[in-house]
């Protein structure tokens, strides 16, 4: 089985938009399954028409709680506790601000009445869905929940097992914006990735941390280039930064305002699939396919395998 | 006297979040009022790249334990204590893997024999500076491939507030996660940016439960206007939150954003945008126990 991660730097990039692409260019070919790994934000189940089949609960780390019958509010726990989430309330007694508490258990060891316990809470979902391009997972996290990493591990090892089951060769994902835990969780352990980037500032910035991170967790990476008709000056910024980088440029996309609004008409149904192919856009994907392609194309690190 | 908050996040990425913060931010200073933009995308920090700082960097550490001493035989204790699995027993010796660690210094708390130690480890740097028209710059950045953006986004938060001022912009991550709950958490205003799209509305969405959870008062800055057709005003009024501005998307204004310009200095329509954005702003602190920043 082969994984290919479409991430960018961060948000906004046209990520999800290509991978929904991606998908409709690849399908007919092969069977394939589908992963959100965006799991913040989870966008792709809106671009592509996908019907749940089955949710399972994902388990957060176990909530601190107070017992108030016990607490005799000495305060010893306040000090232990790093992340500032601990106070004495109007009462006197100990109160937990949940927001901040990181589940780390080190209050327990300073109360001498053993007043703080852990009571299991539930931090999210995985779903897997049908869709026409085949089975995608994705994962679903209750705000301000910090396992996004551990979330995106899991949706992996669910769309992993079903292309084995199913005998499916291809996986693609949609990997989170950023560079942090779940962008990490997303990229480990995979072929590819493709980067979408824009012509700009930031985009390069954001590119370069990208790259730097997937070469650090040995992945290799190719780039995209969307909307590169709005700066000149931005896309000749991503081109250098490429081949600085000795990652291969694959392709240059123009801005497509209306391809969202497609294949949202498409994933209703209000369209066919076929629709797609009078998009410019959707034509350029299909042309840089066989480059991204992790079962056909050559993909590898740079030499010397740094960023 | 304690500075007014004000968060700027949204749902994803690349809605004009850093577009906003920066922009409202520069204009606030020129006001005359004494303003902290921190940049607490701490995975992709992206303001400095509009104003000419010259920072002074710190960097970011965070607690780590290691084993200095000798254990006594069979001790599990700090293995034990760690709800994170950072330390594991192996050969009949603790291991320590600091990519797990959360330096919550519970294993040194219960290691009866002082052979645990704790050395500080560099996560990721905060930067502080002074931009040409007085605004104050902190900039949080995590260092690639370490996943503690929230230890980065605290110590951020941290510098920003300890700087005498009117005004706190704080840029969060992307998100309804930990991490923009790091920069969002206690502040007096929460914007929300957007654009017109279904992803739009249903990041915007997942950001107004996060604020009623917060309990935090917000408002909604339309971003993008003409790249897509979804209704956000009436999304707003069904949820009860405010629509403070509604900016387009034109050629030149994603000119300014390519080559690092603020709006307000390269946009003819910019400066407008932002002083009605903070007007109403202001109208909306007013009711507000914060109050209007003076
Ligand atoms: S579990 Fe950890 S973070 Fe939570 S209150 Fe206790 S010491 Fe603080
Ligand atoms: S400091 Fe906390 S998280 Fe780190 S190893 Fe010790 S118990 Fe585990």
């Amino acid at each position: 089985m082969r994984t290919l991660v479409v991430a960018s730097g961060k948000g906004g990039t046209g990520k999800t938009t290509m991978t929904a692409v991606l998908v409709h260019v690849a399908a007919p070919s092969r069977p394939l399954a589908v992963a959100d790994c965006d799991v913040e934000g989870s966008n792709l189940p809106l671009a592509l028409s996908v019907d749940v089949v089955s949710r399972t609960a994902f388990a957060g780390r176990p909530r601190a709680v107070v017992d108030e019958e016990v607490c005799a509010g000495c305060g010893v726990c306040l000090d232990r506790c790093r992340f500032g989430a601990l106070s004495l309330s109007d009462d006197g007694l100990a109160v937990i601000d949940p927001w901040l508490c990181e589940s780390c258990g080190a209050c327990t060891w300073g109360c001498p009445l053993d007043a703080i316990s852990f009571e299991p809470q539930q931090a999210g979902e995985v779903l897997v869905g049908e869709g026409p391009a085949g089975p995608m997972v994705f994962g679903l996290l209750r705000p301000g929940e910090d396992l996004s990493g551990k979330l995106v591990t899991s949706v992996r090892e669910r769309v992993a097992a079903l292309a084995d089951e199913r005998g499916v060769g291809l996986v693609i994902v949609d990997g989170p914006p950023g560079v942090g835990c779940p962008t990490i969780a997303s990229i480990t352990g995979a072929d590819g990735v493709l980067a979408v980037s824009e012509p700009t500032l930031s985009g390069e910035h954001d590119l370069r941390r990208l790259v730097s991170l997937a070469h650090q967790l040995g992945v290799p990476v190719k780039v995209v280039l969307n909307k590169a008709d709005l700066s000149e000056t931005g896309a000749q910024r991503i081109r250098s930064a490429c081949s600085s980088l000795g990652v291969e440029l694959v392709g240059e996309l123009d801005f497509d305002t209306d391809l969202p609004r497609a294949l949202g008409a498409v994933a209703r149904g209000t369209r066919p699939p076929s629709s797609l192919d009078s998009s410019s856009f959707v034509h350029s994907v299909r042309a840089i396919w066989p480059r991204v392609d992790p079962e056909r194309a050559d993909w590898a690190l740079p030499d010397d395998g740094s960023g | 006297m304690t500075p007014v908050t004000v968060a700027v996040a949204s749902g994803k990425g690349g809605t004009g979040k850093t577009l906003v913060a920066t922009n409202l931010a520069a204009h606030v200073a020129r006001t005359g009022l004494r303003v902290t933009l921190a940049d607490c995308d701490v995975e992709a920090p992206n303001a400095h790249l509009f104003f000419d700082v010259r920072a002074a960097v710190a960097p970011v550490e965070m607690p780590v334990p290691e084993i200095v001493g000798a254990c006594p035989a069979r001790c599990t204790a700090c293995r034990d204590a760690c709800r994170f699995g950072a330390i594991r027993i192996l050969g009949g010796r603790p291991v320590v893997l600091p990519d797990l660690c959360h330096g919550c210094g519970a294993c040194t708390q219960v290691c009866p024999s002082g052979a645990l130690h704790e050395r500080q480890v560099a996560v990721g740097s905060v930067g502080v500076g002074r931009a040409p028209d007085g605004m104050r710059l902190v900039t949080g950045q995590l260092h690639v491939g370490q996943s503690k953006a929230p230890a980065v986004i605290r110590a951020t938060r941290e510098h920003a507030l300890s700087e005498v001022s009117d005004v706190v912009l704080l840029d969060a991550a992307p998100g309804a996660a930990c991490t923009a709950v790091a920069a969002v958490h206690g502040t007096d205003f929460l914007l929300l940016v957007t654009e017109p799209t279904p992803f739009g509305l249903h990041d915007l969405t997942a950001m107004v439960d996060l604020a009623g959870e917060l309990r935090l008062r917000a408002g909604v800055v339309l971003n993008r206007v003409g790249t897509g057709e979804v209704d956000i005003g009436a999304y707003c009024r069904t949820a009860g939150v405010p629509l403070l501005a509604s900016l387009p998307f034109d050629r030149d204004v994603a000119a300014c954003y390519a080559d690092g310009r603020l709006l307000i200095d390269g946009h003819p329509a910019g400066d407008r945008w932002f002083a009605d954005l903070w007007s109403t702003l202001c109208d909306h602190l007013a009711t507000s126990s914060a109050g209007v920043p003076a």
